[in-house]
């Protein structure tokens, strides 16, 4: 019993102290010289490699905004929670944020649209603008509906539109498609099979589990409708076996692409001589070396790039990195349009009101009807070349 | 029928279920050592890749010195395990352990995302890049030599466990391991040999699997669960049972990837546990004997 008395004690006393760190935790928010932006992205957890990526991008744009005068002479106060993936941690945080942190706007959705999904409403309820870094497109439409959340990703609709662009200018009519069944696979083939028959083409589709350690079965079933292209559609490893199992099932001859969530230097280079050779739909930021130098996007890529690795030991940026910068500057912009006020009604006005906002990931032009702001002139097809991304003709 | 289609399917199940296979060995080594059920197991698959991955692209050393380091690494991961749970930990029962290990493959899989720094790892096959043509049906290398490592792996336990001082001691550690001290024999010392034996089978399916696909500090977790229905699918504690269950499980899934809704593949895994659970706990090769309380 006696034993217990000391464990007791330092129970209690560290009970006090992390009741001591909750209520203390600063709310500083609405001083006169900072202005709160709260962040969440899970830099832990599965995706966490795409989180960390996303963490750098927007920490980049504050380090530049602050150290650049900050906003109408208030300095960027960030607020960064990981959430690790998991969308009921990421809600209690949200609340956190603005109820003891004094968040007054909100960038970043955790790194997974499920995430951003569950933190809108909570934004939205408290009146905060919301600008999201994830893809799924039910985050910001319809727009009467999410009057102040906005996201700098491309919506799936766009990315389908250019492959079928890309498709018909190669006279391709039939397509494989495989999706991992997450929701940004499964929001893909929605839009793929609404839009693709239409077009004159058509798609035959099978699945698999993003944790798949072989999807042989899956490429050989699709090989039996002799499909001319090759398309997946993850942002997970199980990317890498798609391409090495379907060079291995039908050899090098086939037209092999995979979608904007693969854009990834690291991935291609795993898949080994697989790669090479495959297509991507893709923002242009991969490729913004190669591109035409009268694009008004190529030197805000540039200086991102050269910043980026200045920042990160030479680390190369990729799109998530961009997008999450994006989201931060288009915040930036639009409370340097209020005055630095930060009551989100102004916020989504503003932002609405920006015309063109030239950022990384593409030519963003919001609109009353369109928070996502990106359109098909904003994508690319690139080509892993076995050794970097270039522009594909 | 598509005879090509269904050699695929096969193949593909071989390919994927010669690592569940070798992921319930492990779980069997430490069930018959110490009754419990180490849910590290699956972490360690994950180390080896991960660590193999590592240091092939990090030193650029060939890929057989890679995996002998990393099987190595593994190894001793086991042996801490069990420094943590029996030693530092002092536990006894198999409740107990079961339960501590899998705040171990927490922390295990904190640490190995800190040291990966998230990223991603690779490793080529030994056995070259290219592909088998079989009947029509296509499958990599790895394949061939993730079956031969299996099958070997499970022929190598079964003679340890049956034919050795050592292995018999280990068994009989389960059985009871009081009357077994009495004899002299260290708890600890048979429960050390068991992590230890599970961790560097777990880090040799680890180095099979990283050439199929790449390893992350993710890897892990669902392959130990998918390893440990294959041990109750086969009957847990028996290394053929285990070679068995894996490959059956793989064929399964397969079998829901190539015919039926590839989105269900995973949920094959779990279908099979919770029917084996309640149909016959002790699995298709299992004996009869009782959990003991």
């Amino acid at each position: 019993m006696r034993k217990k008395i000391p464990t007791l004690l330092t129970c209690s006393a560290l009970l006090a102290l992390s009741a001591c760190g909750l209520g203390s935790s600063g709310s500083d928010g609405g001083s006169d010289d900072t202005i709160t932006i709260g962040t969440l992205f899970s830099v832990s957890g599965s995706g966490a490699n795409l989180g960390d990526k996303m963490r750098k991008g927007a920490a980049l744009a504050v380090k530049q905004v602050n150290a650049d005068g900050g906003i109408d002479g208030r300095t960027i106060d960030w607020v960064f929670y990981d959430p690790a993936g998991d969308t009921s941690t990421a809600v209690q945080q949200t609340n956190r944020m603005l109820d003891s942190d004094g968040v007054e706007l909100v960038v970043g959705g955790g790194g997974s649209s499920g995430i951003a999904l569950a933190m809108d409403p909570i934004t939205s309820s408290r009146g905060v603008a919301f600008i999201a870094t994830e893809g799924a497109r039910q985050i910001v439409e319809p727009a009467e509906d999410h009057p102040l959340t906005f996201k700098t990703t491309f919506n799936d609709t766009v990315m389908v539109e250019k492959l079928i662009e890309f498709w018909q200018a190669n006279d391709i009519t039939r397509v494989a498609f495989m999706p991992d069944t997450s929701s940004f696979g499964q929001s893909a083939q929605e839009e793929l099979e609404r839009l693709a028959p239409e077009a004159g083409i058509e798609v035959s589709t099978a699945a698999f589990d993003p944790a798949a350690n072989d999807l042989t079965p899956q490429v050989k079933r699709l090989a039996g409708n002799d499909p001319q292209a090759y398309l997946a559609w993850t942002i997970t490893p199980a990317g890498v076996t798609f391409l090495k199992n379907v060079r291995s099932v039908l050899g090098d001859d086939v037209m092999v692409m995979h979608g904007f969530g693969f854009v990834d230097e690291r991935y291609m280079t795993q898949a080994g001589a697989a790669s090479k050779g495959t297509l991507l739909v893709s923002p242009k930021l991969p490729v913004w070396d190669e591109i035409d130098k009268s694009d008004e996007q190529q030197p805000v890529m540039e200086d991102f790039a050269a910043a980026y690795a200045d920042e990160y030991d030479g680390e190369q940026p990729n799109v998530y990195a961009g997008q999450a910068y994006d989201a931060m500057m288009v915040a930036v912009e639009a409370l340097r349009a209020t005055g630095g006020d930060p009551d989100g009604e102004k916020v989504a006005d503003a932002i609405e009101a920006l015309g063109t906002h030239v950022g990384v990931t593409g030519a963003f032009k919001f609109t009353a009807d369109d928070h996502s702001g990106l359109s098909v002139d904003d994508v690319a097809v690139i080509r892993w070349d076995g050794s970097r991304f270039m522009p594909a003709k | 029928m598509d005879t090509g289609l269904f050699i695929q399917v096969i193949l593909s199940g071989l390919s994927v279920g010669a690592i569940y296979a070798l992921v319930a060995v492990g779980f069997g080594v430490v069930f018959n050592a110490t009754g419990a059920i180490n849910f590290v197991q699956g972490e360690y698959v994950m180390v080896g890749g991960l660590s193999a991955g590592m240091l092939y692209e990090a030193w650029d050393v060939p890929v057989l010195v890679a995996i002998l380091v990393a099987i190595a690494l593994t190894t001793l991961l086991g042996v801490l395990t069990e420094m943590g749970l029996l030693g530092f930990g002092r536990l006894r029962t198999p409740a107990s352990i079961t339960i501590a290990t899998i705040a171990i493959a927490v922390v295990v899989k904190g640490a190995a995302m800190l040291i990966s720094n998230r990223d991603t790892f690779a490793l080529p096959s030994l056995l070259g890049p290219g592909s088998l043509q079989v009947l029509g049906a296509s499958t990599s290398r790895q394949t061939l030599l993730n079956l031969l490592l299996a099958v070997l792996a499970v022929a190598a336990l079964t003679l340890f466990f049956q034919r050795t001082k050592l292995g018999t001691t280990l068994r009989a550690a389960a059985s009871d391991s009081e009357t077994l001290q009495t004899f002299g024999v260290s708890y600890r010392t048979t429960a050390r040999w068991a992590f230890a034996i599970a961790a560097a089978v777990g880090a040799l399916a680890g180095a099979g699997l990283a050439p199929l696909t790449v390893m992350s500090f993710d890897s892990g977790t669902l392959l130990g669960l998918k390893g440990f229905a294959a041990a109750m699918l086969g009957g847990l504690g028996n290394p053929r049972g285990a070679l068995a269950g894996g490959l059956m499980l793989g064929v399964a899934e397969a079998v829901m990837s190539g015919y039926g809704a590839a989105a269900y593949a995973d949920v094959v895994a779990f279908v099979v546990l919770l029917a084996i659970l309640t149909l016959r706990p002790t699995g298709m090769l299992g004996t009869s004997r009782a959990v003991r309380t």
